[in-house]
């Protein structure tokens, strides 16, 4: 089965900076990604360039598309979100079903008006009176009332509170992924999200250096508990990362350790944010974790 | 064009309530001006017309005078409007973000900036001229109806003055068209700059003018410059309406006015004639060579900006 998303050799450059470095990877259809990374790591550069909005080298397919050349024809089975709140400020938010309908070929005005009625937001109510969490919900349910395959959120979230947070995932999960339809979601709160992906991406300065699924965490990645006794045994062992965890200390190991090592403490589950930390944070603050 | 119409709807939708103002105010102003006066003194200076109060004037002048200045206020100041938000118009959708709403739905960015254009440059100001028409109507029948009674405003040739108000309605929303056709060079540069500049676009667009005409044509064997700008605004003033090709007119007693509107539209035909070979030149091509660079410009920045 062709995968929605296919990159090979894809190169971003904003005159003499990198923005995407050489990444590759797949998306298959069904899945919730993860993208995640620091500021200007590169997720948003990715996320315009899977929807045509910026000039990329290398080989970039979406559904079967290129981006760049066929920007109308993908974006109608694509729905993206770029940025919070930029829904036009002048607007009603029945207006916006009006005009999604007449712009948007796979657009649902009933579907929207469903979605909307979940939320407090009115038809009559103008975006500029609403909450910025308000805002990302009817920009939401007015994405989530596309018929697309694919959805692109890029930092959806940013700035909400942790209700409105909460309330726009659950609109996410329940009202649009159907295990047919795949989600590439960039987003800083990890650990709010860890439960919903399928799949993570790790960008670290423009380059992939994670591309997993979730199930496979646990099978790569090896993280060890071990009291202040059995410090130095760990470092030698060269884990990607130490870290504090309740009761002591903790590292963590691309691959399994030696057994010696192993034996010095106890296996724990690595975290996301632990994974994270360990393959996005710069060299020389790791050495001194 | 289900897109393109929405489009356009968007535009309606975003500026409605400037617009009603905008097309509403002159009529009213003049409405409320009658009502307080009891009619409006219009001095024409002129070898052919005679200089007296309004209210005095035959009812046929009154409404015919009254249409055309309510018509002609009405859009000069939809043009004004135009011109002057036309260089913030380039960059509104960036100002408040939501260019990025607008570029994450499948419409290409040519025909998002077109349908733009289309609607403040053209639809407006004819929108204006609808209006101007029937607001001068409105004004006139008060006018009337309070200097002359219900019976002259009944009397009036009916018949004659909307065929020549529609034919001269028609010929000006031809010639508006063509008008800016003719000034599309500028208005799109101008846009063009203020989209890529910012704030900047308009001081160095009025800089790089200045600099053309005052040093590059001074240096060059044949001036450029100032002549392409006088080109371009005097064709688009003839485009709309030529009216020395129309003859003169006798508003003095109502039989003059007649004539004239009888063989108006005959006249107006010979004129569009005139006008259209005008753009069947070298420079008007030009012209709209040089407002499509404008317009690559505009949608460039879209594409980039997005």
């Amino acid at each position: 089965m062709d995968p929605l998303i296919q990159a090979q050799g894809l190169t971003l450059r904003y005159g003499r900076k990198t923005a995407l470095d050489d990444l590759a990877f797949t998306l298959a259809k069904g899945r919730v990604v993860g993208l995640l990374g620091h500021n200007g790591a590169g997720k948003t550069s990715l996320m315009k360039a899977l929807v045509g909005q910026a000039d990329v080298t290398g080989q970039l397919t979406v559904l079967g598309l290129k981006p760049r050349q066929d920007r109308v024809k993908l974006l109608d089975s694509v729905a993206y979100i770029p940025d919070v709140a930029i829904l036009p400020r002048w607007a009603k938010v029945g207006q916006l079903i009006t005009l999604m309908s007449g712009l948007h070929p796979r657009f649902s005005a009933d579907r929207a008006r469903a979605l909307l009625r979940r939320t407090s937001v009115a038809l009559s109510d103008s975006v500029k009176t609403l909450s910025k969490g308000m805002v990302v919900q009817v920009h939401l349910a007015l994405v989530a009332a596309i018929d697309a395959r694919l959805m692109i959120l890029d930092e959806p979230t940013l700035g909400l509170d942790v209700l409105s947070r909460k309330a726009f995932y659950e609109m996410l999960i329940d009202e649009w992924c159907d295990g047919e339809r795949s989600v590439l979601i960039s987003t800083h709160q990890v650990e709010e999200i860890e439960t919903l992906l399928s799949d993570v991406l790790m960008l670290n300065e423009g380059k992939l250096v994670l591309a997993i699924p979730l199930d496979d965490i646990d099978r790569r990645f090896v993280a060890l508990g071990h009291d202040a006794a059995a410090a130095a045994a760990v470092a030698a062992a060269h884990p990607l990362l130490r870290y504090r965890v309740q009761g002591g200390s903790a590292a963590l190991f691309d691959g399994s350790p030696p057994a010696d090592v192993l034996a010095l403490g106890q296996r724990l589950r690595p975290s996301l944010v632990d994974l994270f930390m360990a393959l996005t944070r710069q060299p020389e603050i790791n050495r001194s974790a | 064009m289900t897109q393109f119409k929405m489009l356009l709807r968007r535009e309606w939708m975003q500026h409605r309530t400037g617009w009603l103002i905008l097309l509403a105010a002159p009529t009213l102003l003049l409405l409320l001006l009658s009502g307080l006066d009891g009619g409006l003194q219009i001095n024409i200076d002129g070898n052919d017309v005679q200089l007296r109060p309004l209210r005095q004037a035959p009812s046929l002048v009154q409404t015919a005078l009254l249409c055309a200045v309510v018509s002609v206020v009405t859009l000069g100041l939809a043009l004004l409007t135009v011109g002057l938000q036309l260089p913030g118009l380039a960059r509104r959708d960036r100002q408040d973000r939501s260019v990025e709403f607008w570029c994450s739905l499948p419409v290409g960015h040519a025909k998002a900036v077109s349908a733009t254009l289309v609607a403040h440059l053209l639809l407006l100001p004819w929108a204006a001229m609808v209006a101007g028409a029937l607001g001068g109507l409105l004004v006139a029948m008060v006018t009337v109806l309070a200097g002359h009674g219900l019976a002259a405003w009944l009397q009036l040739p009916w018949g004659l003055l909307l065929l020549a108000g529609a034919a001269l309605l028609a010929r000006l929303s031809l010639g508006l068209l063509l008008a800016v056709a003719w000034l599309s060079p500028l208005l799109l540069l101008t846009m063009a700059a203020s989209a890529w500049l910012k704030r900047w676009g308009l001081p160095v667009l009025v800089a790089a003018t200045l600099a053309g005409t005052l040093l590059l044509d001074k240096r060059l064997a044949q001036p450029v410059v100032q002549p392409a700008l006088d080109l371009l605004t005097s064709e688009a003033l003839q485009a709309m309406l030529r009216l020395q090709s129309l003859g003169a007119v006798r508003l003095g007693d109502g039989a003059g006015l007649q004539a004239f509107l009888q063989a108006l539209p005959r006249a107006l035909l010979h004129e569009t004639a005139t006008t259209l070979g005008h753009a069947a030149t070298p420079a008007f091509v030009l012209a709209l060579a040089t407002a499509a660079l404008g317009f690559w410009l505009l949608v460039l920045r879209r594409q980039r900006g997005a």
